[in-house]
């Protein structure tokens, strides 16, 4: 043996000087590797605060203008009621066709007429178009009320409600702060909003349609999505064998993610609607449109799920005599759950928030009655904002923020559950 | 002369155009435990897995040749491999527990075989089995526990006995303490000593103390092919070919 490096090149006699590691050029060295790392750290810093930032913005300046939209000014009224009665009964009003005869009451004219009794010649204008609705929707629930006086808080106009929130003009301003005084105004939780659908009067329209039109869609688009998704995954990791037809399927599912979402709804358009003639605007078709959307992204995060369980399981179960299947259903799916689960939710958040796909498969009608099915007319959250965000009257802009609100609570909701889920079936191996 | 339960006649496989087993024939006892040693790469875990078919999974992989099982031969097209596999147990270099409690990783190759009837039977079933790997004072008071939370050489224990639970005839065992401290690889040692007899066993190992410790017959591999086997006995100290000579004393390997 020689003075040689043993193994790695051995013919390079070891000549070279020991190293000088408190040297000067080494000091300097290092110090612009702490300086490097320093540098790296403010910008990493720097990046999140920018993000942050924007977020806290976002969330702070939609609260502040949707706030009020959760609140809704109303007027104290007495209401004559048998003063237009003509006749009608409690009990005629209960039984069958009592709609009929409800819808046959000057309800519009009574409320005109008792607010310029109650509140001078411009009285009327104090009330909101709607506020005849409240009235109807008080006998409809007390029939015995259409044979007394009654005291109803009815909802203000559009200029009342902004003057009472503070950002009136100065003579509905004072007029507001007299009503005040005398007990005849209250600004408080707005429960139609909550409850009723969308209206051509800003006082009186709800979220509940456009609410109750997105759970049923997103229903169809989970029912569908997350089974078909699920399994074309574990078909192609599990079973599919390796070849130029799953390559190519890969890549048209890959491009298929990244597809424009209005392109699905033009897809919807073409084969839901005019080929298979289903009904427009119905969450059904919304669902089918939304699910095609999603099913990609679920293919792309189930596979890589699946592809994160260990081969050391499926060997060790195969080893113990399981058939692919049951190796598939007893040990891959449970281990790849969590992820296959998040996926799925990303997913449908992202579809919850799709406004295009749906405009073009006509969700954007003007609904204003909740649906009762998958097949009746609908509209969604985002569309409903979309709409609203489109609208002239002042008092529409709060209520767009109040919906934004709604849909933005959905939707960490459902991140939440996601984050939940993860943990609840994550497990180690 | 011990009975043969397993016998390999010309067995050639290929991992697509690169051949990784070359014209191996050997017949494994029912009484002994055989050895499979060999430097790195030589084959030895690839023709371990021709045993049970565990190479039909990997993609690209084709064996050729004859092997039989008890005269069956385990290739043929009316072989059933899942039930093969059920007879032919497996051990895997990395503990590999299902992330299921202890109790449910025994339990999973009699449930799935339909061995045990009622839960007083699989009760037994999953008690028998840990007794044999010798891990039943260790955890029966925690079956309900995680089968990952356990030590490396407990979880081997642990494959171990899920092997066992299926009542196989055979079974193999691919390193199986390559990644155990040399305490919980004795107490292996121990268990495979114990547990011939009732199964046929084949180990391949990178540890020549092992093999000469725990067999009585060895097979050295050398490139894909089957070089030397024999007694151990003759293997370590009477090798007759050069080759199984320079490896156990170290020249190469």
């Amino acid at each position: 043996m020689s003075d040689r490096a043993p193994g790695i090149g051995g013919d390079l006699p070891v000549t070279s000087n020991p190293s000088r590691w408190n040297s000067d050029v080494m000091q300097r060295r290092v110090a612009r590797r702490y300086a490097s790392e320093r540098r790296f750290r403010r910008i990493g810093l720097f990046a999140v605060a920018l993000s942050a930032g924007f977020l806290a913005f976002l969330l702070l300046s939609m609260v502040i203008n949707g706030a009020r939209g959760f609140t809704q000014t109303e007027i104290k009224l007495t209401v004559n009621f048998p003063s237009i009665a003509a006749g009608v009964t409690p009990a005629a009003l209960s039984a069958k066709g009592g709609d009929e005869a409800l819808s046959g009451l000057d309800l519009e004219g009574l409320a005109a007429s008792e607010a310029t009794a109650a509140y001078g010649e411009n009285g009327a204008a104090l009330l909101s178009d709607g506020a005849w609705l409240t009235l109807r929707d008080a006998i409809k629930s007390d029939p015995t009320l259409i044979t007394r006086k009654g005291e109803m808080w009815v909802p203000a106009s559009v200029e009342i409600d902004a003057a009472a929130k503070g950002r009136g003009d100065t003579a509905n301003t004072r007029l507001v702060a007299q009503l005040k005084t005398n007990g005849q105004i209250k600004t408080g939780l707005n429960k139609t909003f909550f409850t009723s659908s969308d209206s051509t009067d800003p006082t009186v329209v709800g979220i509940w349609g456009a609410f109750k039109g997105t759970l049923l869609t997103m229903l169809v688009t989970a029912l569908l999505a997350f089974p078909v998704g699920t399994l074309a995954a574990l078909y192609l990791e599990e079973y599919a064998p390796r070849n130029r037809w799953t390559d190519l399927i890969e890549v048209s599912i890959n491009n298929l993610a990244a597809v424009p979402s209005i392109i699905f709804g033009l897809l919807g358009l073409a084969v839901f609607l005019n080929f298979f003639h289903m009904p427009r605007s119905a969450p059904i078709v919304g669902g089918l449109t939304l699910a095609l959307m999603t099913m990609p992204v679920i293919v792309i995060a189930s596979r890589n799920a699946i592809k994160a369980v260990p081969p050391s399981i499926r060997d060790g179960a195969l080893a113990m005599g399981a058939s692919p299947v049951q190796v598939v259903f007893h040990h891959v799916l449970p281990l790849a759950m969590p992820g296959i689960l998040t996926g799925t939710i990303i997913g449908m958040a992202r579809a919850l928030g799709e406004t295009a796909p749906l405009i073009m498969i006509g969700m954007r009608a003007f609904i204003s009655s909740p649906p009762t099915s998958f097949t009746e007319p609908a509209t969604v959250l985002p569309v409903q904002i979309f709409l609203w965000s489109d609208e002239v009257s002042s008092g529409f802009v709060e209520k767009t923020s109040a919906a934004i609100i709604v849909l933005l609570v959905f939707l960490m909701t459902m991140n939440a559950t996601a984050i939940y889920l993860r943990n609840h079936f994550e497990r180690r191996w | 002369m011990a009975s043969h339960k397993m016998s390999a006649r010309d067995v050639n496989v290929f991992y697509g155009e690169k051949q990784a087993i070359r014209n191996v024939s050997i017949d494994v006892d029912k009484e002994n435990v055989t050895a499979f040693i060999g430097p790195s790469g030589c084959g030895k875990s690839t023709f371990l897995r021709t045993l049970n078919r565990m190479n039909d999974t990997v993609v690209g992989c084709r064996t050729e040749g004859r092997i039989e099982l008890d005269g069956e031969d385990i290739y043929a097209s009316e072989m059933d491999v899942v039930l093969l596999r059920a007879r032919v147990g497996m051990v895997f270099q990395k503990p590999n527990p299902f992330p299921k409690s202890i109790y449910e990783n025994i339990a999973y190759g009699p449930r799935i075989h339909g061995l045990a009837e009622n839960k007083s039977a699989m009760d037994h079933v999953v008690e028998t089995s840990l007794h044999r790997a010798g891990l039943w004072n260790e955890v029966k008071d925690r079956l309900q526990e995680s089968g990952t939370a356990l030590s490396g050489g407990q979880q081997q224990r642990l494959c171990i006995a899920r092997a066992i639970a299926v009542d196989p005839e055979v079974i193999l065992m691919d390193e199986p303490c390559s990644a155990l401290d040399p305490i919980a690889t004795a107490k292996i040692e121990e268990l495979i000593t114990e547990l011939r007899g009732r199964f046929a066993i084949v180990i391949v190992t990178h540890n020549m103390q092992q093999a000469a410790r725990v067999s009585q017959r060895t097979a050295f591999f050398h490139l894909g092919e089957l070089v030397e086997y024999g007694a151990t006995a003759d293997i370590f100290t009477n090798p007759t070919q050069t080759r199984t000579q320079d490896y156990i004393t170290g020249r190469y390997g």
